[in-house]
């Protein structure tokens, strides 16, 4: 099979509209959007909203995310509190969900995205197939993450029985919503195909 | 080789030709999932992103959620949902709450059916470029099935303090989400783009 690639024909592919075009545009002829062999700076990018994502993360788990208060008392929930709570209550399925969206996938896909970054510096040529996979994954799982802030939004606008049961929202929804959406960013300035250049100027050379 | 497209995952140069109705493209090297072709793909993203509309309105005008415990009761709309957020002082939240599970998705829908419309009668409009580059980069920031997941969890964790009522809105909601969907995946990105260049040039 050959493996010719755009950029080696100097022909660079619309990130937006994947048109073909000689690289020496400054625009895509078809839908205008401004023209790159790669996205620019997009390591750079990626980074800076890692480590972004990373200050986030911190509050995000420290801070309540909501209060419930229930005849008087007060009982203050973080996000792990959230998936003990529902452990307790009996629904290991939709705890395992919880924890699964809003521990499990924020901190993988920080860890996946810092190691690709760190694998396209290091120009590895070692199972791109497999570390493409591994972004499309990254890049598509994203957004559940957000099922927690949902949860939050929903329980405080629906439970609000006078003095009986209220339940308020805590800082961590914001620092919560914010690093999703960071960590969707960084995913979204990723190129992947850096992930195969490293391979493609190997075989050129050789 | 005169080629097409290059992945827009690993940058291959590649030729997709000719595809028979349901047949999909995708890249040898990468396995990145290229386009999909359908005879009827104009009339399937026609018919749900429609059905969708009327049911995301059908969705706003009813009881949405009810809650009621010791004599007590409350009710939302789904519109509601995050306006409480900003009474308590979280505007941001609110109002990203209410872009990706309304407004977003909304957007997209519109667009959507007008970007269909003047595609299938092969008329050429200048804003057909703005609202597709619109649509296809909104795609992945609408959040309907995520927030269906989300109403599940919080029926789950109240059910304990107190009982739930599903409204005829979250009924439709559910539904919305399902015809939303099918709507987007029905709409190929790889031709739309050949068909709007194809006008353009006509």
């Amino acid at each position: 099979m050959s493996s010719e690639t755009a950029a080696a024909q100097n022909l660079a592919s619309c990130h937006v509209c994947c048109k073909l075009a000689p690289a020496r545009y400054a625009r895509c002829p078809r839908c205008g959007a401004a023209l790159h062999l790669r996205k620019p700076a997009s390591l750079q990018r990626t980074l800076a909203l890692l480590v972004t994502a990373c200050i986030l993360y911190i509050p995000a788990n420290l801070y309540p995310i909501m209060y419930t208060d229930q005849l008087g008392t007060t009982e203050v929930s973080t996000i792990i509190g959230g998936v003990v709570l529902l452990i307790e209550l009996g629904s290991v399925p939709v705890a395992l969900v919880i924890f699964l969206f809003s521990v499990i996938v924020p901190s993988a896909k920080l860890m996946v995205l810092f190691y690709l970054v760190w694998t396209v510096e290091n120009r590895s040529i070692l199972n791109p197939r497999q570390r493409s996979r591994l972004y499309h994954i990254t890049e598509f799982i994203g957004k559940w993450s957000m099922t927690d802030v949902f949860v939050v939004a929903i329980l405080v606008a629906l439970v609000h029985l006078g003095g009986l049961l209220v339940i308020r929202p805590g800082i961590a929804a914001l620092s919560f919503a914010g690093l999703v959406i960071i960590t969707m960013l960084a995913a979204e300035s990723f190129d992947p195909r850096l992930l195969w250049d490293a391979r493609d100027t190997r075989n050129r050379d050789n | 080789m005169s080629a097409d497209i290059a992945c827009p995952a690993c940058d291959l140069l590649l030729k997709i030709g000719h595809l028979e109705h349901g047949q999909h493209a995708e890249c040898p090297r990468c396995g990145c999932f290229l386009t999909r072709y359908r005879q009827d793909a104009d009339q399937s993203v026609l018919a749900f992103a429609g059905t969708a509309l009327l049911l995301l309105l059908l969705a706003n005008s009813d009881s949405f959620l009810a809650l009621s415990a010791g004599g007590l009761e409350s009710e939302i709309r789904l519109w509601q949902t995050p306006g409480t957020l900003w009474d308590y002082d979280m505007p941001m939240v609110a109002l990203l709450v209410t872009a990706f599970i309304i407004a977003i998705p909304a957007a997209i829908l519109s667009l959507i059916i007008v970007l269909t419309l003047a595609l299938q009668r092969k008329r050429y409009r200048p804003w057909l470029v703005m609202a597709a580059r619109t649509v296809f980069l909104a795609r992945n920031w609408a959040m309907v099935e995520v927030f269906i997941i989300g109403v599940i969890v919080s029926l789950v964790k109240i059910a304990s303090m107190a009982t739930v009522i599903l409204g005829l809105s979250f009924w439709a909601y559910a539904a919305f989400s399902v015809c939303f969907t099918l709507a987007i995946s029905h709409l190929d990105r790889y031709q739309c783009w050949q068909r709007i260049e194809a006008l353009a040039e006509t």
